[in-house]
């Protein structure tokens, strides 16, 4: 498999930031009682880590190693800022429901963990695939427990009620333990995933 | 040695100084809007506590907060066709999720008006259900958090799980936005006993 290629797709499940590398996840269990804040969230987050991936990882040569994370923070919290302003002008609305964990992007693992692993070795555009591949790995395990949590903790999905008019919301979902145990069940689901998938990379490794 | 401090630092403040001049851009971009956008908020709110009034006059010098941790950032005498009709009270607190901000109306007779949360960081599902509209503490008669206070006299105690019901899972929270209320009414009681500003 190419490079890119493969850096694109490692974060989706093999090296799934949130189930796998787990990092990023206080803000995820906090941000994930309602299913338009786990969009909310994941979109402030790609954008932020698609942006602070490129810019380091073009000027990775220029960065001196003994500052870099003073670098990376200046960097970061510049976006993550910049993301906060625009919401607050364009989507009010959203940018209330968000509240305090725009500006908990900026201390999210993930971006730290990226930038530092990966965007300040590594070209541009491998920096850019691999935040892409991140944010779908983060996007589907984070919108898909707020879909289970505010499904069965609120009986709605994006405030809409799906359950019966009878269905008592199971409160337990919407409180961080239920957060815990959804997003245990998510890592369990990962896991099967990825030993699917490494069976058949290896399975069509064999027979080429 | 210092030399390479020297480069360091420098290298440190141009990448500041670029990220600076980017947020100063952004900011300048969205300044207008925002503040819009919060105008458009308190004209909303102070309509939805005083459907009729037709005229409004800044008065916030005339209040005080007893209670330290609570800020009145301003207050607005509501008039009807020149008469006072109550007063309206924005006033900041800690909260569970940071700063809570909350527009609170009174009548002249002493009683609240309505309640409105302006600005409330707090968690989605818990304490966030203080701003929700479709969140009830008193799920028969479609009463919301701030909702339970209309009507209630300035005298009353105002104390979560006695004459408040709280929001479940979020005592906190609660007990935060009812302590802004009860010093903001404390506030618009003094104002009313001085007579107002006729």
């Amino acid at each position: 498999m190419n490079k890119a290629l493969s850096v694109f797709l490692r974060g989706i499940v093999i090296e799934n930031p949130l189930a796998i590398i787990m990092i990023g996840l206080c803000s995820s269990i906090a941000v994930t009682t309602s299913v338009a804040n786990g969009i909310g969230m994941t979109a402030g987050m790609v954008f932020v880590l698609l942006c602070s991936e490129l810019i380091i990882s073009l000027f990775r040569k220029v960065i001196p190693g003994n500052i870099r994370m003073p670098i990376f923070i200046v960097v970061i919290a510049a976006f993550t800022t910049m993301v906060d302003i625009i919401m607050k002008a364009y989507f009010p609305d959203l940018s209330k429901a968000m509240g305090v964990f725009i500006p908990l992007i900026v201390v999210n693992c993930i971006i730290m963990g990226r930038v530092e692993a990966f965007a300040s070795r590594e070209k541009p555009v491998y920096a850019v695939l691999d935040s892409i591949g991140m944010g779908i790995g983060y996007a589907w395990v984070l919108i898909g427990m707020s879909l289970v949590r505010e499904l069965l903790g609120n009986g709605t999905i994006l405030g809409f009620q799906i359950m019966p008019a009878g269905y008592q919301p199971v409160l337990f979902f919407i409180l961080p333990p239920g957060g815990f145990l959804v997003f245990s069940l998510f890592i369990a689901l990962n896991i099967a995933l990825r030993k699917l998938w490494l069976r058949h990379e290896a399975s069509r490794k064999g027979g080429a | 040695m210092n030399k390479a401090m020297l480069k360091l630092g420098l290298v440190l403040a141009l990448f500041a100084g670029v990220a600076c001049v980017g947020l100063a851009f952004v900011y300048s971009l969205t300044e207008e809007r925002i503040a819009a956008h919060a105008q458009k908020d308190l004209d909303n709110a102070l309509k939805e506590i005083f459907p009729d009034y037709d005229d409004s006059e800044l008065v916030t010098e005339e209040l005080s907060s007893a209670d330290g941790q609570i800020k009145i950032d301003a207050a607005y005498a509501m008039k009807k066709g020149g008469n006072l009709v109550g007063l309206a009270v924005r006033a900041k607190g800690p909260s569970y999720g940071g700063e809570a901000i909350l527009l609170s109306g009174f009548s002249a007779d002493k009683r609240v008006v309505r309640v409105v949360v302006l600005d409330l960081k707090d968690t989605p599902g818990l304490g966030a259900n203080a701003a929700d509209p479709a969140y009830y503490v008193d799920k028969p008669k479609k009463i919301t958090f701030p909702g339970q206070f209309a009507g209630k006299s300035l005298d009353d105690a105002f104390e979560v799980k006695g004459d408040v019901v709280a929001i479940t899972a979020s005592t906190i929270t609660s007990g935060s936005l009812t302590a802004i209320v009860k010093a903001s009414g404390a506030a618009a009681s003094a104002y009313f006993a001085k007579g107002g500003r006729k």
